[in-house]
């Protein structure tokens, strides 16, 4: 019951000490929150700089590296993880160490299966393949090369599963030009295809020889990545062993992972995850919010902290109902904007720390840096303006208001009843009379994906991609031609769709100021409400060296990232226990 | 007996066939499916590519066409494969069987040693100070939440020794030092919930039994108080008592879900709580008939010791 109150009642009391609206107007860059943590914040500042210290070289061989992790089937034609990374390659990747400190900002791709590529023309693109490399030394492939006819044959396998078809689907037809050289032809012409077999999401590369054994590869796990599944316990956790013939070399021409083996814990519980970390059972871990990351820093004082601003994943937002009235009229949407006060937002959901976030991730639309993350960037109507609300509701024709639905659920890793019970007094602030109605997560995801219509309002995180992806991030989320599965509200706009496609067919020079101009765009037609997003802490063991970028930031999400980590001779001894006996 | 015996078999049979159509049909009540359930946050399939997973899962079918199919296999010990992990249902379940019944005796253990003891105390020195303080054990153990315990345990224990119960499950055959370090705490926990529940079982019954006309005669005949409470009134009073373990072990072979996600064991509890949440129907369906069958065995064997506790007891 305590549990159930407190949010309400942490809701209220800031709404109370809060300052009346037309002071907050007056005063826009005051911050009078009583609930603020700003000496933490300032001190995280100093403490764990966003850019954190490239580590020392070289870097120590052996141990094995524990971090906590979600995998329900190691296998990719039934199931997408991130961290099946471990065992099969991408043909890119994103670069991740610290060695690397342009990544922070930019985005580099790391040359892992494929070395060159060269567009034929925007609907055709020659891959060339790096030569030498060798699929796991296990049968029945027994170490044999990975070649272009894998290529082919694992597109072609896995275009087809739900889990890689978004990107998969972008590619027509693949011809094996020779032994090392594949061509791919696009469904639709993409100057920029190459961003888009960057990361997991993209098919993964796999032998036909264990896929057709019998177990496929859930009982062959083999690939040509940096670690070998050597034991997978649904529920409990798996255990993958150095691949000693793995083809990466680190900038010093050392071979890779430095690791002997990695281990992953398939925790469910945040209690748990901090217990293990604190016994120093799990090196890396994420953590979710500001209170948890105090919490920890109090019992593990030496901890490192990777805390940086989200690319884009986790924000706070609303989807509406865009083919229905009244969320069809423009005008509404931006008096639904202007409700909300998102300095508030930030203060409850994170105790301050987070960041202003809209139509999409901010790194796209070219603003880098964090003082870019400004409402005057935003503009006006993601400016708290209750009076302008009223207004533009008044002449849309909505003087009384009108009833709203807002539908969410809980979800791990967002705390949506606090943030829906805030909009619901927002928006009832200007005349919107709002009925808060949960559902059960499953409902909630249906309707999230887009499987099932929301009915008016649904509390969610904008569509996300994997990676610094425009085409993930906005030109699928946004294009009308898409069906609700991946265009979820839908949005349909003529306009966009133009932008979008002039987007998609420029050679790349003018893409910057198209994605500019889509941003300007969608700021100011507000197809969804976006509020804020928390940064991202990672924290890790004093005795652990493991890089990470905005994007692909804690362990799992970016999994190979620990082909590159290493451990230092402080860290706890450890056997290569088998999980069941 | 053997009729008695007979006849429990035949009615175990019908629960056992009524309970499979009854979770086939609940678990595609829920909504969501297991397609959905295990899309990743980016994935954004079209409509043509979750219908052709759906039909690759066989979740297409009608409705009779998928419930024949799976009891037909389930008749003949094949409780099919999982949705999510594509393993074997029964392969999946004998695994986890053996941490969450190693976890389910030793609180049953742990749960008897503390609840007879102090139950029977309670009982022979009804209202004194070591019966209040027995009661409120039981109250404390009744009211405290496993979940607030086991949360409390694994954070202080990492707090102040920096060490928590291994992961990893080793059987007692094997490595008896790790699988009582890895079961101990998680066993405690469980245990105080059941111990309190039979300690009260134990004294209630032990109070009534004491106040029976033979306890009276035996005690008139000078037989000494402690042969009294222990040949003549302990067994009597453990009908009851029984009863309770009896179904607590049916309960914890499935019900010690929090306790397992918590300590990161991974028993059946959590495999059916992943299962339910990730609409795994075949293994929801196979785990649920499997215990539906333990539970009937057990019932079944319970009733049958009430015979050897209580010999008046005849069965038609």
């Amino acid at each position: 019951m305590k549990t159930a109150l407190l949010p309400l009642v942490t809701v209220l009391s800031i709404l109370a000490l809060a300052p009346s609206p037309a002071l907050a107007q007056e005063k826009p860059g005051d911050a009078p929150f009583a609930y603020a943590a700003p000496a933490f914040i300032k001190e995280l500042d100093t403490r764990f700089p966003a850019q954190p210290p490239v580590p020392p070289s070289p870097p120590r061989y052996g141990g094995v590296l524990h971090f906590p992790a979600v995998v329900r089937a190691f296998d990719p034609t039934v199931g997408y993880r991130p961290e099946l990374a471990l065992v099969w390659d991408t043909l890119t990747e994103w670069e991740a160490t610290w060695y690397y400190p342009d990544v922070q900002r930019t985005p580099v791709i790391r040359k892992t299966l494929v070395t060159d590529w060269r567009m034929q023309n925007p609907s055709t693109w020659i891959f060339k393949l790096r030569q030498g490399v060798k699929f796991h030394n296990r049968p029945p492939v027994n170490g044999r090369e990975m070649v272009a006819e894998d290529v082919k044959y694992s597109y072609e396998l896995l275009k087809d599963k739900a889990q890689y078809s978004t990107r998969a689907a972008l590619v027509k037809h693949i011809t094996v030009i020779d032994r090392y050289t594949v061509r791919f032809d696009l469904a639709m012409p993409d100057p920029k295809f190459h961003l888009n077999i960057v990361d997991s999401l993209s098919p993964v590369i796999v032998p036909r020889e264990a896929v057709e054994a019998p177990g496929g590869l859930a009982e062959n796990p083999i690939g040509t990545g940096a670690f070998m599944l050597k034991e997978f316990s649904p529920g409990d956790g798996a255990l993958l062993v150095k691949n000693p013939d793995y083809y990466l070399k680190d900038k010093d021409g050392r071979s890779l992972p430095y690791v002997d083996a990695v281990r992953l814990y398939f925790t469910k519980d945040a209690a748990t995850e901090t217990a293990l970390f604190r016994s120093k059972q799990i090196d890396v871990m994420r953590v979710s919010t500001l209170d948890q990351t105090y919490a920890l820093m109090k019992t593990v004082p030496d901890l490192a902290l990777y805390r940086v601003s989200s690319f884009g994943w986790g924000d706070y937002g609303i989807s509406m109902a865009l083919d229905k009235a009244p969320f069809n009229d423009v005008r509404v949407r931006q008096a639904l904007s202007m409700a909300i006060n998102r300095d508030i937002v930030a203060e409850v959901i994170n105790k301050g720390d987070a960041a202003l976030y809209g139509p999409f991730p901010w790194g796209l639309a070219g603003y880098t840096k964090r003082t870019d993350y400004s409402y005057a960037n935003l503009g006006p109507n993601y400016q708290y303006n209750p009076k302008e609300a009223k207004r533009l509701l008044a002449e849309a024709g909505y003087a009384n208001g009108f009833d709203l639905e807002l539908e969410w659920a809980e979800f791990q890793g967002w705390t949506y009843g606090e943030f829906v019970q805030l909009a619901a007094r927002f928006f009832q602030d200007v005349g919107i009379r709002v009925k808060l109605k949960q559902l059960e997560t499953s409902t909630w995801l249906a309707k999230n994906t887009g499987i099932q219509p929301f009915n008016s309002a649904l509390a969610t995180f904008s569509p996300i991609g994997a990676g610094p992806s425009f085409m993930d991030w906005v030109y699928l989320r946004y294009h009308g031609s898409f069906p609700k599965t991946i265009n979820r509200e839908p949005v349909q706009d003529p306009k966009l769709d133009d932008l979008l496609t002039s987007w998609r067919t420029d050679p790349g020079d003018k893409r910057p100021q198209l994605q500019r101009a889509i941003w300007d765009h969608l700021r100011k037609h507000v197809y969804r409400i976006t509020t804020i997003v928390p940064p991202h802490y990672r924290v890790s063991q004093s005795y652990v060296h493991a890089g990470g970028n905005p994007y692909c930031w804690f362990p799992g999400y970016c999994s190979y990232e620990a082909k590159t980590a290493w451990l230092t001779d402080k860290a706890p001894s450890r056997k290569f226990d088998k999980f069941a006996q | 007996m053997r009729t008695y015996v007979a006849r429990r078999l035949l009615q175990g049979l019908v629960v056992l066939w009524l309970v499979s159509l009854l979770i086939f049909s609940l678990v595609r009540i829920l909504p969501g499916d297991a397609v959905i359930m295990q899309l990743d946050q980016a994935a954004a399939p079209t409509p043509e590519v979750l219908a052709r997973a759906r039909r690759e899962l066989g979740l297409d079918r009608p409705f009779l066409a998928q419930y024949r199919s799976w009891i037909t296999d389930a008749v003949h010990g094949d409780l099919g494969r999982s949705l999510v992990t594509r393993r074997p249902v029964t392969q999946e379940l004998l695994k986890r069987i053996n941490l969450t019944s190693h976890l389910a005796v030793l609180s049953i253990v742990i749960a008897l040693l503390i609840a007879l003891p102090i139950g029977v105390l309670s009982a022979v020195r009804q209202d004194t100070a070591s019966d209040y303080l027995g009661r409120l054990f039981a109250i404390l153990g009744l009211s405290l939440p496993e979940f607030w315990l086991a949360t409390v345990a694994i954070t202080f224990l990492a707090i102040w020794f920096q060490w928590i119960p291994p992961i990893g499950f080793a059987p007692i055959w094997q490595d008896p030092a790790r699988c009582l370090s890895q079961l101990l705490i998680p066993a405690l926990i469980i245990g105080a919930r059941l111990a309190a529940v039979s300690m009260r079982m134990t004294r209630s019954s032990l109070l009534e039994v004491l106040r029976q006309d033979y306890i009276r005669t035996a005690r008139a005949k000078g037989t000494r108080e402690r042969a009294v409470i222990v040949r003549h009134a302990l067994k009597n009073a453990f009908i009851p008592v029984v009863t309770i373990v009896g179904q607590q072990f049916s309960v914890l072979l499935g019900g010690t879900v929090i306790v397992e996600f918590i300590f990161l064991q991974p028993g059946v509890g959590s495999l059916m709580l992943d299962a339910v949440l990730l609409r795994d129907y075949t293994l929801i369906q196979g785990a649920v008939l499997f215990f539906a069958a333990v539970i009937v065995a057990t019932n079944l064997l319970v009733d049958l010791s009430y015979a050897w506790l209580d010999p008046r007891i005849r069965y038609r």
